[in-house]
């Protein structure tokens, strides 16, 4: 049983080095491969960091964080506002289920009031 | 250009794939529903960072760190996020230990050898120049000893 060696014709996203640039918008186009650790610009991140009064200053390593962190809110919001549209048998996410899952969920709790 | 925080959005493209990619095959979403997760996102941003200030000067620190980050996190009872972030950050000190070492290593290069070109242009192209990656490793080896 020889091992299919990796990309033996199945185009793999990650395969070409600085190819695609399909997700990547405004980050700098590294070459190195796996390079999209966060999918989030790290400028537009850093920007919302310094808009707040006290901050004076932030590591690189914690704007990477907090974008990566970002990602995994949009997911997780996204998923659990799926649930009320699940529950309504609908395809298409609403703004109503991002509100329910909002009122329901404890951790959402902060964003009451901030969405309008 | 006197932009609110909120209004600082994140990019659309990028927010409606990682929402697509999260969510089963053939689920929409709306415009409405997508630009409030947009939305949501930045607030996240600016509450993780205000948490984050708070763990710093606790430390008497100026500067946000990966850790303050961190503490936010549990402190916002989003702990499940701590162990991916975790693995995260990870992966990005080695790959900017990576990026540093190898601009490093160019800039000898260039300094010492006139074929510096032509090492480049193999890099790029991995088929047929295992010979000369394996002198490239060699040569690292040396700096190290150095």
């Amino acid at each position: 049983m020889a091992a299919a060696a990796a990309g033996s014709g199945t185009p793999r996203e990650e395969e070409a080095p600085g190819g695609e640039a399909a997700a990547t918008q405004a980050q700098a186009p590294t070459t190195a491969p796996g390079a999209r650790l966060s999918r989030l610009p790290l400028a537009r991140v850093k920007a919302l960091v310094k808009a707040d009064p006290d901050v004076t200053l932030a590591g690189q390593e914690a704007i990477f964080i907090l974008a990566r962190a970002a990602e995994l809110f949009v997911e997780t919001i996204a998923k659990d506002a799926y649930c009320c549209a699940q529950q309504g048998k609908r395809k298409t996410l609403q703004r109503r289920d991002l509100d329910n899952a909002i009122e329901a969920v404890d951790e959402f709790a902060f964003l009451e009031g901030t969405l309008d | 250009m006197a932009e609110r925080p909120e209004d600082l959005n994140l990019p659309n493209a990028v927010i409606t794939r990682i929402i697509k990619e999260a969510l089963p095959d053939g689920v929409n979403i709306s415009k409405e529903a997508r630009s409030a997760i947009s939305r949501a996102a930045s607030v996240f941003v600016l509450y993780a960072t205000s948490c984050a200030n708070n763990f710093a000067m606790k430390g008497k620190r100026k500067t946000l760190n990966a850790s303050d980050v961190l503490s936010a996190m549990e402190e916002m009872e989003f702990q499940r996020f701590v162990t991916p972030l975790k693995e995260a950050l990870e992966a990005y000190r080695r790959e900017q230990k990576g990026k540093k070492e190898a601009s490093e290593q160019k800039k000898k290069d260039k300094d010492k050898k006139t074929d510096s070109e032509e090492q480049d242009k193999s890099r790029e192209e991995d088929d047929e120049d295992e010979e000369r990656l394996d002198e490239e490793e060699q040569n690292e080896e040396e700096e190290v000893d150095n």
